[in-house]
């Protein structure tokens, strides 16, 4: 395996941000699980193509979204579960049970918003700059700004309801 | 809950997840090497058996070729080779197109044209093998007929056996294509919406 330790520092560093990303994009544990291998796998897959150029966050956040779009549309995941089997964070501390179910709160609205929006805004709750976001998402910088206000507003209309 | 209160949640739900890093070098790498064997192993099954059956089928019928013996009969079975040889390979062709999306290199934005493009170009052909398949159906044959009965179908008495096998078998065919169809489209259309929502 190439820069086998390079690699191996990177996921640790940024496991958080897979976790999240996961979080976001998948609906039960299972997807989620298989999800995080996922991206863990199109991470080591692209490793050597990381130049530096990028911070690496952003480089884990572009393929992290990325894999989720790809593949949580092809996937039937029942199919194609693999051995590896680890425990996903449960979340925050399980004695917290307010903030827990404040966190669960703040997933479900993010999941009711569709396969862009939910990318838009994790990259905004992860206080990201507006250029941070339009290089991760390709999109332009007056373009995010325009999504993030019409994600907002959608999102204070689905916690009002 | 406002937006600014899910920003600081979201903040201090980061903060909790950084301090339960559970991930072990072992862990990392087995799970990445399961997940490179196991896509192995899968494409390795999808891409083969499909294509093998239809290549198996299609060389069946050109070692046959000296058996169809009519002008009628070498047009049909050739229909059925190239049907047989440039479907699957068309299917084919167009998996690989979503599986060589380069998500290391490729925006967020990018990454959803290609793969929706990808998508949609899957599903047209898999759409168009089946309206084929009621025509390579009829084409088909008086094909087999001949190679595996020496009779020539256009000629031959059928009997009762053909007027009931043939509408079963175009009744199996409409309900397979219709629900085809169905899925099909579902998924054409959410395809269609996120790239008109990438237009505004």
């Amino acid at each position: 395996m190439h820069r086998k330790k390079e690699f191996i520092d990177i996921i640790k560093q940024h496991e958080g941000i897979i976790y999240k990303v996961s979080k976001v994009y998948a609906n039960d544990k299972e997807d989620q699980k298989d999800l995080y291998q996922e991206i863990v796998y199109q991470l080591w897959k692209s490793v050597d193509s990381f130049k530096g150029k990028a911070k690496i966050s952003t480089w884990i956040y572009r393929i992290a979204l990325n894999t989720s779009i790809t593949f949580l549309n092809q996937q039937k995941r029942k199919s194609r579960q693999v051995a590896v089997d680890f425990e996903l964070l449960d979340g925050i501390d399980d004695q917290d049970s307010i903030m827990e179910e404040r966190i669960q709160t703040l997933y479900t609205h993010i999941k009711g918003l569709n396969i862009i929006e939910k990318g838009l805004i994790l990259l905004f709750l992860e206080g990201k700059s507006y250029d941070e976001i339009a290089l991760v998402t390709g999109f332009t910088n007056t373009n995010v700004g325009t999504r993030l206000g019409r994600i907002k507003q959608k999102l204070k209309d689905q916690i009002k309801k | 809950m406002e937006l600014e209160e899910m920003k600081t949640l979201w903040s201090e739900m980061s903060q909790e997840i950084e301090k339960q890093q559970r991930l072990t070098d072992k862990l990392i790498i087995d799970m990445t090497q399961e997940r490179y064997t196991s896509k192995f192993s899968k494409i390795q099954m999808y891409e083969s058996i499909g294509a093998l059956v239809c290549f198996s089928i299609a060389f069946f019928i050109i070692a046959n070729l000296g058996k169809l013996d009519t002008w009628y009969l070498m047009t049909f079975g050739g229909i059925a080779v190239a049907f047989l040889i440039l479907m699957p390979i068309l299917v084919l062709r167009s998996i690989n197109r979503i599986k060589r999306l380069n998500i290391a290199t490729n925006s967020y934005k990018e990454t959803i044209i290609g793969f929706t493009r990808a998508k949609k170009e899957l599903l047209s052909t898999q759409r168009f093998g089946i309206y084929l398949s009621f025509v390579i159906v009829l084409v088909i044959m008086p094909v087999t007929s001949k190679i595996l009965n020496n009779k020539d179908f256009f000629i031959m008495d059928h009997g009762v056996r053909l007027w009931i096998l043939v509408p079963i078998l175009f009744l199996f065919l409409f309900f397979f294509s219709r629900w085809g169809y169905g899925c099909y489209k579902s998924i054409t259309n959410s395809a269609e919406n996120i790239l008109n929502e990438l237009e505004d």
